[in-house]
């Protein structure tokens, strides 16, 4: 195979040629060179674009030294090609080889003679070593395009500079912000010597320090030989010369100063007679066209700050003009506008019960309530709140178990003009205290008698507000001037930080909810929902308006059935639902609990939400319900952005791909990926998520800094958009990627790990039903000690023997699970997350050890003994499992060190990890 | 296009199953270099291709938007043969398919010991050595590349026997030898050798064919008779085209049958499978 890096082309267009004068030109300045010349069709002919193409790409055997193509057009012009290896023939050889064959200069010779030599050079397979090609995270490739290659091209205006440095600088800049999650103080950039053969160069710079002007002469100082073995830097410049002085071989010269781009980005940068241009060349493996095209914006708007502003700092400078942020926010854009006006929940619901009042609004076990009988209770409720001292705009505690008398409780709140602060009955009793002090109720209605009311705090049962409300049956709602944008229920979030923080979140942002979802999910008086979450969980929110504010039916789920997914499987199956709302988690033991019955679910819509989907672990679902039978949609979304925010349909192709797309924003929502310092991020590139429009809460209750902090302005609209904390990015076709939380991502050993990628590969791994992982370190001071666990939950059949095996094929060695324990299910939390501070410790306890030192008489075995002795500091046995003495990566690496010490055979991680005993790894090392 | 950027080695492309292979292969983006001897042969007892029947393949790849080296060499002349690829390596930078089609169906047509020496010869000279010549010419550069499809037309001929055609039924039984054989040799160098094996193939117009028509005459039968016979004799009640040949080259020298080695793939219509 011939390195095509190494070879370079020239075409030059004639107006028409003759041959015999070129053969005869050639064979003076090069023997043995014949002169190819190729009939053709029409210069103009899309097959002979493709002539010309193939001919520009098509290395030279180096024994040849040079190729020369003429194509000879029907149409009367020719294209004279040259293709030469490096080595052979430089740059501005070929340029005056081809001047010299045109007669446009003297002829010298300048091709060293070829010997005839055999068919196969045997120097030439030596070069079939590729130099390896790393595909950049951000460059969203597909790898099933093959070797396929694509350009762009892009225009610089007259007098750009053109000095190599100057583009490494403006290369790094960008390639820094392209890559946010990698260390900004080295940026590793390449740059390719288009005249002279030899290993690509690269320098590391800091783009982190420093202004723009030391960045540039950093790079020019600091560029060195790549070493053969290192994958190329994934961005690279190639500053092409050759068509300087193009005017002598006239305009249509086409320069290539390799036949395949060193770099997975390639960017040349080519310097005519008038001006410079720059063109991007990639394979579509590993950059996409749409990235490449934008990579290539971004840097020219990028050198602009280098050449213009070189006392700058190198992080300040900008990526974009006005059209390209424009461009960027319009891709965060929901692909239709929003139809709906401020209302309050309580009002449409009026409506609803108006239209139709003798519909089932409520089911709870035996208990059907009509939507006018829940109108009229939750009038007479109202009244009651207004006779305990609830006036507009107070704020009311419920602390109620999944019943019908909880709804009712909270459309009374929002009819007395009242704000609803939902707990958990289910919830620690100091966590009830937090909530209620914090959010300063002074009425509170639960059934819970030691509900640790503090003083100032008025408890009373839904039995006490309906007393009260008595005297007021059948007169309609009490007086209220409560408005939409007044807020309607406020829910407490845990962050990954300090306490549980309030979120007001108006009417309206509810209403808003409903008239974007509405008709696209087809929501009307035929639906059943289920009350399934907690009321403190913003996911039930979606659940009881959704179904009450669309003339659906909802079932209360009590909490022991939502703790069963068999039980709960029955009740959807009994109560014919047909809109479900679920945490993967929970419905990944509902679809386990379904696999076996014969009968099917009414279910015609599942929505997720709550927590990342891993969407392979659908598959078994799709199997019994396809989806023109039931519709799937993952639904990103935040309590802060009133539950939801971008919605994705699901089939069968996403849920085989693992694809993590969470789609577009619903009507009314937009998106954002911004980095850290709050720019927005490139399309494609991983930042965090911030969301504006219609959802954005009013902000924390009684927390002004927080809020100001977590609420920003919109660069672009200076509107209040929410900043998430979750890890996405924006994909070039405006789809949402969410890759788990900002702060999932954990170091160990050095090295950036991303749990939610592993949980990702082990719950698509056969056999694996559901699955969690967690860092741990046994000893806070000692980061040898730390190591990554995983839980699974197997299907029949599989073993965690076998799940190992697989993992070792498919995860780096960093990334492999020291422990791996298998679990009958993944705890959830209240809010049907997986819990994992409820993960039991791994199985593979370090197992008791042994009293003394075996021999076994075989010299590899001993020698192992001894050495593992060494690493844990107790003696073992031929049959104990490494991991599960305790042993990790940093152990294995002790360990292979220590063999090399006593020349053992070398030791690579994976045959450990295969054979983590004496026993195995004696054998796999035989 | 199936063979986009790939470099096909076609023998005896004048004309028939080679000019076919040709004109398919430069419709899915081959670039291709034709051979055919070109001339008549002394012995062989009807004419062969032409130099103007090469160039007009030649000049019907090129409207594909083919680049294409046309040589004249012989398949009993080794030294021509590694001429024509050191030069087809020189042009073109690599070869991914060679498509060892050259052969003759006569001299035929009588029984074994009525065949001269010099017939039997000539029949295994060219229908079975030229076929190892041509493998032996590029399988160095393939198997160096490792990368290639090597096809080598036979014929159901090498697989059932035909009455009074002895020599050219053993040599196509030895062609389908050498690909399982070869096959193995190449096998971990990953370069692909498959045998190819037509029935009765009719005589085509644009293809200018005539291997029906000769060994029609061979057996002094019209051809008409003859082309009925083995007509009724294909299961699908037709003869077999130019074209479905060329499709099977096509696939076998494409990376959809990265898999297959050492086969033998028959376009007879069923008249092997009784």
């Amino acid at each position: 195979m011939l390195n095509r890096k190494d070879h370079h082309a020239l075409r030059v267009r004639l107006p028409g040629a003759d041959a015999e004068l070129i053969a005869k030109r050639l064979s003076e300045l090069a023997p043995h060179t014949p002169l190819w010349v190729e009939p053709a069709g029409p210069s103009t002919d899309p097959l002979s674009a493709r002539r010309r193409a193939r001919e520009t790409t098509r290395p030279v055997p180096p024994a040849a030294g040079v190729r020369a193509v003429l194509i000879e057009y029907s149409d009367g012009p020719a294209d004279l090609v040259l293709v030469a290896h490096r080595a052979a023939v430089g740059r501005s050889a070929l340029r005056r080889l081809a001047a010299a064959l045109l007669g446009e200069t003297e002829a010298e010779p300048i091709v060293p003679a070829v010997p005839s030599v055999s068919v196969v050079p045997a120097a030439d397979t030596g070069s079939d070593v590729r130099l390896p090609v790393v595909a950049p995270g951000w460059g969203m490739g597909d790898p099933r395009a093959g070797d396929e290659v694509r350009e762009h091209r892009l225009a610089l205006p007259a007098g750009t500079a053109a000095d190599p440095a100057s583009w490494l600088a403006a290369i790094a800049v960008v390639l820094a912000r392209y890559s946010p999650e990698e260390s900004q103080e080295s940026v590793t950039v390449g740059l390719f010597d288009a005249e002279r053969p030899g290993p690509l160069r690269a320098a590391t710079a800091n783009v982190a320090a420093g202004t723009l002007g030391d960045l540039a002469t950093r790079i020019a100082q600091d560029l060195v030989m790549a070493p053969a073995s290192a994958p190329a830097p994934s961005v690279g410049l190639v500053v092409d010369v050759s068509e300087e002085d193009s005017e002598d071989l006239g305009a249509d010269v086409e320069s290539t100063p390799f036949l395949e781009p060193p770099f997975p980005l390639t960017i040349v940068l080519s310097r005519m007679a008038g001006g410079v241009s720059l063109r991007a060349v990639h394979r579509l493996a590993d950059v996409g066209p749409q990235m490449a095209a934008q990579f290539l914006r971004h840097l020219a708007h990028a050198h602009r700050y280098v050449a213009v502003t070189p006392d700058l700092p190198a992080v300040r400078a900008g990526l974009y003009d006005a059209a390209e942020l424009r461009r960027i926010r319009e891709l965060g854009l929901p692909p239709r506008a929003l139809d709906t006006r401020p209302r309050r929940i309580e009002k449409v619901f009026a409506e609803r019960a108006a239209e139709t009042p003798d519909a089932v609004a409520l089911s709870d076990d035996d208990l059907q309530v009509t939507y006018r009988e829940l109108d009229e209770w939750s009038d007479q409720l109202a009244h009651g709140l207004r006779g305990a001292g609830v006036r507009d705009g107070d704020f009311v505690g419920v602390c109620l178990d999944r019943s019908a008398e909880l709804i009712a409780i909270l459309l009374a709140i929002l009819k007395a003009g009242a704000v609803y602060v939902p707990m958990d009955p289910a919830y620690p009793v100091d966590r009830l205290a937090y909530t209620t002090e914090d959010s300063g109720i002074g009425v509170l209605v639960t059934r819970l008698a030691e509900f640790p009311a503090p003083d100032g705090v008025q408890a009373v049962t839904p039995d006490r507000i309906s007393e009260l409300g008595a005297p007021h049956e059948r007169t309609g709602p009490p007086a209220s001037a409560a408005r939409p944008a007044d807020p309607a229920y406020v829910i407490y979030t845990s962050g990954s930080t300090g306490r549980p923080k309030g979120v007001l979140v108006a009417h309206a942002n509810v209403i808003s909810l409903l008239d974007a979802t509405r008709d696209g999910f087809g929501l009307g008086s035929a639906d059943v929902w289920t009350f399934f979450h907690s009321i403190a969980f913003d996911f039930s929110v979606w659940e009881v308006w959704g179904s009450l504010l669309t003339g659906g039916q909802l079932v209360v789920v009590p909490y022991w059935v939502s703790r069963s997914p068999e039980q709960f499987r029955a009740l959807l199956r009994d109560r014919k639902v047909t809109v479900l709302n679920q945490t993967p988690s929970a419905f990944l033991q509902l679809v386990a609990a379904d696999r076996g019955c014969h009968d099917q679910l009414a279910v015609r819509l599942v929505i997720f939400g709550g927590e990342a989907l891993e969407t392979p672990a659908l598959l078994p679902w799709l199997d019994r319900y396809p989806e023109s039978r039931c519709r799937l949609v993952n639904m990103y979304g935040i309590t802060e952005t009133t539950v939801h925010v971008t919605e994705q349909t699901l089939d069968r192709g996403m849920a085989l791909c693992g694809s993590r797309s969470v789609g577009r924003p619903l009507p009314g929502w937009n998106v954002y990926v911004m980095d850290a310092a709050g720019r927005p991020a490139p399309p494609g590139v991983i930042g965090e998520i911030y969301v504006g429009g219609a959802g954005v809460a009013l902000g924390y209750l009684g927390k002004p800094g927080l809020t100001a902090q977590r609420f920003p302005a919109d660069p672009v609209t200076g509107e209040r958009l929410y900043r998430s904390g979750d890890r996405g990015r924006l994909r070039p076709d405006g789809m949402l990627e969410h890759l788990g939380r900002m702060d999932n991502q954990v170091k160990l050993r050095g090295f950036r790990i991303e749990l939610d990628e592993i949980r990702l590969v082990l719950v698509e791994s056969p056999g694996v039903t559901a699955a969690a992982v967690m860092l741990r370190q046994e000893d806070p001071d000692d980061p040898a000690t730390a190591r990554l666990d995983a839980y699974v939950v197997l299907s029949d059949g599989a073993s965690t023997a076998d799940l190992r095996q697989h993992l070792a094929r498919v995860l780096p060695d960093y990334m492999l699970p020291s422990t791996v324990t298998a679990l009958p299910v993944i705890p959830l939390t209240a809010n049907g997350k997986a819990d994992l501070k409820a993960l039991p410790a791994p199985v593979a306890d370090p197992p008791t050890p042994a009293e003394t030192v075996e021999s076994t008489g075989d010299e590899i075995a001993d020698g192992l003994l001894e050495v593992w002795q060494e690493i844990f500091g107790f003696p073992v046995r031929v049959t104990d499992d490494f991991f599960a003495l305790g042993g990790n990566s940093l152990f294995a690496v002790r360990m292979a060190a220590a063999m090399r010490e006593r020349g053992m055979p070398a030791l690579h991680p994976r045959t450990l990890y295969l054979n983590p005993t004496v026993g195995q790894l004696t054998i796999a090392l035989r | 296009m199936r063979l986009a950027a790939k470099t096909a080695i076609i023998t005896g492309a004048a004309r028939g199953i080679g000019r076919a292979c040709a004109v398919a292969f430069a419709r899915e983006g081959a670039d291709l270099v034709l051979i055919d001897a070109a001339r008549d042969l002394p012995g062989v007892p009807y004419p062969l291709g032409t130099a103007s029947q090469l160039a007009h393949t030649a000049d019907l790849c090129r409207e594909q938007g083919s680049a294409v080296l046309v040589r004249h060499a012989d398949v009993r002349d080794l030294a021509g043969l590694e001429d024509v690829t050191q030069e087809a390596y020189q042009r073109f930078g690599r070869i991914d398919a060679l498509v060892n089609n050259a052969g003759i169906a006569a001299p035929s047509g009588k029984a074994a010991h009525d065949v001269t020496e010099d017939e039997w010869e000539l029949m295994i000279d060219i229908d079975l050595s030229g076929t190892w010549r041509m493998i032996k010419a590029v399988g160095k550069l393939m198997t160096a590349q490792r990368s290639g499809s090597i096809v080598n037309v036979a014929s159901t001929a090498g697989l059932v026997g035909y009455r009074y055609f002895a020599g050219y039924v053993a040599a196509k039984h030895g062609v389908v030898g050498l690909t399982k054989a070869v096959a193995l040799d190449y096998g971990p160098s990953k370069v692909r050798v498959n045998a190819l094996c037509p029935g009765s193939v009719r005589d085509d117009h644009d293809a200018e064919g005539r291997m029906l028509s000769e060994i029609a005459r061979s057996l002094d039968v019209p051809v008409a008779d003859h082309e009925e016979t083995f007509r009724q004799a294909q299961p699908m009640n037709a003869l077999i085209e130019v074209d479905d040949i060329a499709a099977a080259a096509v696939w076998l020298a494409s990376d959809e049958s990265r898999q297959v080695t050492g086969s033998v793939l028959t376009v007879d219509g069923g008249f092997t499978a009784r």
